[in-house]
């Protein structure tokens, strides 16, 4: 077991490399041009040329790969572009309230998004199925930003129920803390939400008409104990594997729903970034959050031996 | 049930179960004392002199200060200085500062100070170039005074110390303005009326700024940069938001009290909340335009710019970016800001009203030979899509080849400095706009230049418009001001410098239990107070 968990957290060292080199060659050829943003829109070509020569956009590829590979490797991401700040203290700042909607989000998910579906397998065909699937077709089709303006318009303008916007450091308390990170996290919650039900039911359905279940049902179990223990303990290796790859469906949608509430997250951070061509900071933020995705994948593969002891590594 | 009742309630449960979670309770004096300000734009750097944006502009007006300052006028009123003394032949200024001027650490501004700040300023601003240009000596002549002497008198000096287009000479304590102005400042200490908290700057998110106690205003009635800044607030806090819909949705809940940008779809939304005030943000407004490039077929013909500018309406522009709110925009016929004493409309007669039929004649003459126009578009700008849009179609009904390249603003800002021909990486045209407060004469008016290389994107060749530019800088009455702008304006639109698409002005918006905002070219945050 051991000695796999460190094959695997062995192995992220050239897969971040690959991503390290692919992420810095594609912001190479990229159009687009920072010291042209930097200078503002009254700026002289002379302007932008000389703030170009002091930022170093203008010597070779292979020299700035190089130097920013180095710098890497003794833990600093760089220097941000326009803010002239470290790249680890922005992502410092901003990791917070990304890692606060995310984990909100997926428990919210986890603890609507199950008992949904395995509700919808032992209820298969009847109405309560079909307003699950229902439920999942609309967390599929409906965007995140608009079910984000409909919660803001509802229980923020209307209601006053919840702030429109920001983000409270939990340090502040819970309750400012969790006040902000309600809309949000349902609004990003939903897909996610609609994910884990489909695949649930999917699971659930297929184990229910296993020979095991059959005989649980023989020997008397109750309907708690057989979707619960013994049928949802065999789906959960499916499942598992969907909310580890709903992962990346979270910091994909986190972008947007930072935006629609004003959170001052990674993914506000990463789209500003991209939008000004500020290199380092998006090198930075792609490493993280290629980073946290491998880990998560290594999580998710450890998991399996707790719901599955066949499986070993 | 409201959200405070609800949470009330829950409080309640809270106190019960965890005494450790604080409650969320901030006092009503509290946040009475807090101005929470929703900017045009993120302050994504702090350096006034490095970056040139409208936005680090805005936020450093209220931390540095500066030696004169204009008024609603357009008149430089004295600031940071005492008074100035010019000799008769106009060679040589003698400044003397204010007493009592403290920097932010506590030190007094002296005039060492001053010199170097402007020593950092003038090579980045048109303006002081123009005086290095012509500079003999700037030397601090004691603690309070400094004088600059030089080879050619320069009458526009003090409009030039307190102009609010960018860059602004900004005074900077010596230690930080002698850092180079290709490197950016890392410590931002002014003499301004407000502190930088740079430990709660979060880029992309949040600045906050507190009032400087030790600030010595002056005597008199504010009026935007000038007279006296008295800051009523205890702290001001700049919140980021990138969407106008969050950030109308936080204003109607009062979790911002002051939005400066509000776009025009969403102002009628706010004029129906009565707790909500909506007025023009800057009278001095934008002016938008294209600028075709002047290197490169078929926009270094002459004919083909002139038969383009007559097909402009300019209302369709106007319409696509502002909306219907006809109160928000105007037709141009000059190249200056409507309603100051600059406009001009000599010439411009062919501005204001389009003659498609006359365009294709003119085009059809010009010997214009099917060339593509490479036309940039920001999409990801929400003035610039539209402008784009109605271009394209101009173009196609006046019958030229259209390669229509839709990019985000960031890949335009490479693109249009590149020389090359079209074919090769380089343009035809991209679109923008220009502020009205750098339009209202030719000193900050970068887009007007046409001295060739050394030009604005696009590179016009003009004699005639830089001799009236020289003209203005050097008249000594009103009178002859006036000639030197008629000149410029009738030169701008015979050789199409660049293609006017009409002025327009833009709203802010803000709480009813604030008081004392003004219209001006940036948000002037003395004098407003919130109850």
């Amino acid at each position: 077991m051991w000695a796999y968990v460190i094959r695997r957290v062995l192995a992220t060292i050239p897969v971040m490399a690959f991503v390290a080199l692919f992420v810095f060659s594609l912001l190479y050829l990229a159009p687009g041009d920072p010291a042209a943003v930097i200078a503002g829109d009254q700026a002289t070509p002379d302007d932008v040329e000389r703030i170009r020569a002091s930022l170093g956009l203008d010597r070779p590829y292979l020299v700035r790969f190089g130097e920013w590979v180095f710098r890497i490797l003794q833990g600093d991401l760089g220097t941000s572009i326009f803010t002239n700040l470290p790249v680890g203290h922005m992502i410092q700042q901003r990791i917070e309230p990304t890692l606060s909607l995310m984990l909100v989000t997926l428990i919210l998910a986890v603890s609507i998004a199950i008992p949904m579906g395995v509700v919808a397998a032992w209820k298969q065909g009847t109405w309560i199925d079909r307003a699950v699937m229902g439920f999942a077709v609309l967390g599929f089709s409906v965007p995140v930003f608009v079910v984000g303006y409909l919660l803001a318009y509802v229980f923020a303008l209307e209601l006053d129920w919840l702030p429109v916007q920001g983000y409270t450091p939990f340090r502040e308390g819970l309750f400012p803390w969790l006040e902000n990170l309600i809309l949000p996290s349902v609004a990003l919650g939903g897909v996610y939400i609609a994910l884990i039900a489909r695949i649930t039911r999917a699971t659930m359905l297929e184990v229910l008409q296993q020979d095991y279940v059959r005989t649980a049902r023989a020997k008397g179990a109750g309907q708690r104990s057989i979707l619960f223990v013994h049928a949802l303990k065999n789906a959960a290796v499916p499942i598992v594997t969907v909310i580890g790859i709903g992962i990346a469906l979270l910091i994909g949608g986190a972008v947007v729903t930072e935006s629609v509430f004003a959170i001052p997250g990674l993914g506000r951070l990463t789209v500003d970034a991209i939008l000004r061509r500020d290199y380092p900071v998006i090198q930075g933020v792609v490493l993280l959050f290629s980073f946290v995705y491998v880990l998560v994948n290594l999580a998710i593969d450890l998991l399996y031996t707790l719901f599955d002891p066949r499986i070993r590594y | 049930m409201e959200r405070r009742n609800l949470f009330k309630a829950s409080a309640g449960i809270a106190a019960a179960t965890a005494a450790g979670f604080p409650s969320p309770g901030v006092s009503q004096n509290a946040a009475a004392r807090t101005l929470r300000f929703v900017p045009q734009a993120n302050l994504a750097n702090f350096d006034p002199i490095w970056g040139t944006q409208y936005v680090v502009r805005n936020a450093a007006a209220a931390v540095w200060d500066m030696l004169y300052g204009v008024d609603e006028n357009l008149v430089p009123q004295p600031q940071m200085v005492e008074g100035e003394t010019v000799s008769a032949d106009g060679l040589t200024w003698e400044f003397r500062l204010r007493p009592g001027l403290l920097f932010h650490d506590g030190t007094p501004v002296l005039a060492k100070d001053v010199v170097a700040s402007i020593a950092r300023w003038a090579p980045r601003d048109p303006m002081g170039q123009m005086i290095r240009a012509i500079q003999d000596e700037l030397v601090a002549v004691d603690d309070r005074n400094f004088r600059w002497k030089l080879r050619r008198p320069y009458p526009k000096m003090k409009f030039a110390l307190g102009k609010t287009g960018t860059p602004c000479c900004f005074i900077m304590p010596e230690r930080i303005a002698t850092t180079g102005n290709a490197t950016m400042i890392t410590e931002y200490v002014g003499s301004g009326p407000m502190t930088f908290k740079r430990d709660e700057w979060v880029p992309g998110a949040r600045a906050v700024f507190e009032r400087f106690g030790r600030y010595t205003p002056r005597e008199g009635t504010s009026s935007w940069l000038a007279g006296p800044k008295r800051v009523l607030v205890d702290r001001l806090e700049w919140v980021v938001m990138p969407d106008p819909a969050t950030a109308a949705n936080a204003l109607q809940a009062g979790e911002v009290d002051w939005w400066e940008s509000p776009i025009s779809d969403l102002v009628p939304l706010l004029r129906r909340n009565r707790n909500i005030a909506v007025d023009i943000a800057d009278p001095l407004g934008n002016i938008g335009s294209f600028r075709m490039n002047h290197l490169h077929a078929p926009f270094n013909n002459q004919k083909v710019r002139q038969a383009v500018m007559m097909a402009i309406n300019q209302e369709d522009y106007m319409r696509a970016v502002v909306g219907s709110d006809t109160a928000l925009w105007s037709v141009l016929g000059g190249f200056f800001t409507p309603g100051t004493s600059s406009y001009s409309e000599a010439g411009g007669e062919v501005m204001k009203r389009a003659n498609m039929d006359g365009a294709r004649r003119l085009l059809a003459e010009s010997g214009y030979a099917n060339e593509p126009v490479t036309c940039l578009v920001g999409q990801d700008q929400p003035l610039l899509k539209p402008m784009g849009d109605v271009t394209a179609d101009l173009l196609r009904r006046l019958g030229m080849n259209v390669d229509f390249v839709a990019t985000d603003w960031g890949t335009v800002g490479q693109r249009r400095a590149m020389r090359n021909p079209p074919g090769q990486g380089g343009w035809s045209m991209f679109h923008t706009w220009h502020a009205g407060a750098d339009a209202v004469n030719p000193a900050g008016y970068n887009a007007l230049r046409a001295n060739g290389n050394d030009a604005w994107f696009g590179w016009p060749t003009v004699p005639s418009v830089e001799a009236g530019i020289t003209e203005w800088f050097d008249a000594p009455t009103p009178e002859t001001e006036r000639a030197a702008i008629d000149k410029i304006n009738r030169a701008a639109v015979e050789n199409v410098v660049y293609a006017p698409t009409g002025f327009f002005r833009s709203y802010q918006a803000w709480r009813r239990n604030v008081s004392g905002v003004v219209k001006g070219p940036l948000p002037f945050f003395w004098g407003v107070s919130k109850s």
